[in-house]
């Protein structure tokens, strides 16, 4: 048989299915651009008139705050690095901003691990599932902010304190991921699996498990690293480093055109990693129907 | 499919320790729930020789995909015992290939990679697991969509990869659960002579489960006749037609007929 008389196949080519995205792509510009474009106008355009009307510390206008923000975009700071001792010309955005990279990032990091491996563990084996599953019904109502006192006790008003609640942020969103992912694999790919030889645990985890709860596996890791830049914010107004402090820190100060710019780089980040993170999934996931 | 492109494929087909014979010894199964229990099987009794082809055939509930799992080591009997060559059936293994009406194609791996599934858990090597690949798809009909996803395939392809994943680790017999129900009639006949094909080519074992008396008539060496209530073997007729048969032949549609009243169709 040639493969032109698979008459029902409908394999695309590579080209075939770029244009099709590119068709897709093409379709939202000239659609739906547009309203977007009116929309977010719109929403300055009444922020800016209502703002004409009232002072600065009850509502600056968008012209301040971006003005707020180019100040601390550019105003010098310096850098400390730590365990160096060493000091880097910086700007006073630039600082804050990595101040909050040091607890989200490896927040992010240990959260993703262990609450990946914890679902995982618990969505493959039901003795591990029906011994922890108590332990997380009581936990996962409590808000990772809740352990703050515990997060100063044990760590300090550091770094690692806000880390320790990314962390737990993190954990539950990609635990509850990966379990659902794990516990929805069709049974039929482990049989065939192990009619192709696979007879232990491991092997069948790795090979099949794990890449087909992947996409649900990779929602998990997309929404935590949203949610974490809102859990980052909350952790910092107490350990008083940081993105998030400064919202709180110059609003106390009623600047709140620069509380409103830092609010703005939340923003900007969280839309950065997500973008890029979305790039990555797509990848991933090309596999998928 | 045609056979010169595939002409000298499986060197080892033609070995004799390749084809097996499955016998299935008195095999019963019941479900038992709070309220009842359920025979599924009852004194279940029928042997497969080497390299023959045999359907099972029988109305829904006469425990065929019951029976299929429990050949495939996926389910255990109740009573009775299933043998391949002699060895009891304890549990999934390669000796078996199946294939499944689902098609349970890995859908994040390519075409060539789903066929090297099983190779990879043998410790095939590279480049032998890639030529063993590419050999499988070739018998197949598939040498052109090794690096497509199984998204990217229609039914009838997507269960050509089934059959060549299935065969890419050289089991005794292969073991089909209505493998063609979920594609279109056209397809599905153009699907009876490429598996009739390979068949010949293997030298395989084969035993196919399906609802449909025409396939098995056209498939089949011997069918299996099910009834249901508890399941058990109604009758095995044997369909002395040469291949390929034609479904407008009147000895053809006298054996649909005699397995259909056999069946209470």
């Amino acid at each position: 048989m040639s493969n032109d008389e698979v008459g029902s196949g409908v394999a695309l080519s590579e080209t075939e299915a770029d244009e099709r995205l590119l068709d897709r792509l093409a379709g939202f510009s000239s659609e739906q651009t547009g309203l977007a474009v009116a929309g977010f106008a719109g929403f300055l355009a009444v922020w800016y008139v209502a703002a004409l009307f009232q002072p600065t510390y009850l509502l600056p206008s968008p012209v301040e705050v971006l003005a707020a923000f180019v100040v601390e975009l550019t105003a010098p700071a310096s850098l400390s690095i730590p365990f160096t001792g060493a000091e880097l010309p910086a700007t006073r955005l630039v600082v804050k901003l990595i101040q909050s990279l040091y607890h989200y990032v490896p927040g992010l990091l240990i959260g993703t691990s262990i609450g990946v491996f914890a679902g995982v563990a618990m969505g493959w084996n039901t003795r591990v599932d029906s011994i922890f599953t108590p332990v997380t019904r009581l936990l996962r109502p409590i808000p990772p902010l809740a352990w703050i006192g515990f997060a100063v006790i044990w760590l300090g008003v550091n770094h690692q304190g806000a880390t320790f609640i990314v962390a737990i942020g993190s954990f539950w969103i990609n635990f509850y991921s990966a379990y659902g992912g794990v516990e929805g694999v069709s049974e039929d790919l482990k049989e065939v699996a192990a009619s192709l030889g696979v007879d232990d645990d491991w092997t069948m985890i790795r090979k099949v498990v794990i890449p087909a709860a992947s996409p649900s596996i990779m929602t998990g890791i997309r929404t935590s690293i949203g949610q974490c830049w809102m859990i980052v914010v909350a952790a910092e107004l107490i350990v008083g480093v940081g993105v998030g402090y400064e919202i709180l820190n110059t609003a106390q100060n009623l600047a709140m055109d620069v509380s409103v710019a830092y609010m703005l780089v939340i923003s900007i980040v969280f839309l950065v990693s997500d973008g890029l993170f979305r790039r990555v999934e797509r990848r991933a996931l090309e596999w998928r129907a | 499919m045609s056979g010169d492109a595939n002409a000298g494929a499986d060197a080892t087909a033609t070995d004799p320790d390749e084809t097996a014979t499955v016998r299935v010894d008195s095999l019963g199964k019941t479900y038992a729930s709070d309220r009842r229990t359920v025979e599924a099987l009852s004194d279940v009794e029928f042997a497969v020789e080497d390299g023959e082809f045999v359907c099972i055939v029988g109305p829904s509930g006469c425990g065929k995909t019951t029976l299929f799992r429990i050949i495939a080591g996926l389910e255990d009997a109740t009573s009775g015992a299933v043998t391949l060559d002699g060895s009891p059936v304890t549990g999934p293994g390669t000796d078996r290939g199946m294939v499944f009406q689902e098609y349970g194609l890995f859908p994040w791996r390519t075409v060539a990679e789903n066929v090297a599934f099983g190779l990879e858990e043998q410790g095939v090597e590279e480049p032998a697991r890639s030529e063993r690949v590419t050999e499988m798809l070739e018998l197949v009909g598939l040498d052109g969509f090794a690096d497509a996803y199984p998204k990217e395939l229609s039914g009838g392809m997507k269960q050509r990869v089934g059959i060549a994943r299935a065969l890419a680790v050289d089991p005794e017999l292969l073991l089909m659960d209505e493998p063609f129900g979920a594609v279109d009639a056209q397809t599905r006949d153009m699907l009876h002579g490429e598996l009739l094909d390979i068949w010949a080519e293997t030298d395989k074992t084969v035993l196919f489960v399906t609802h449909d008396v025409e396939e098995a008539v056209t498939l089949a060496d011997r069918v299996v006749v099910m009834a249901a209530n508890p399941g058990r073997v109604r009758e095995i007729v044997s369909v002395d037609i040469d291949r390929p048969r034609e479904r407008t032949e009147s000895e053809f549609a006298e054996y649909v007929e005699r397995i259909r009243g056999l069946i209470g169709e």
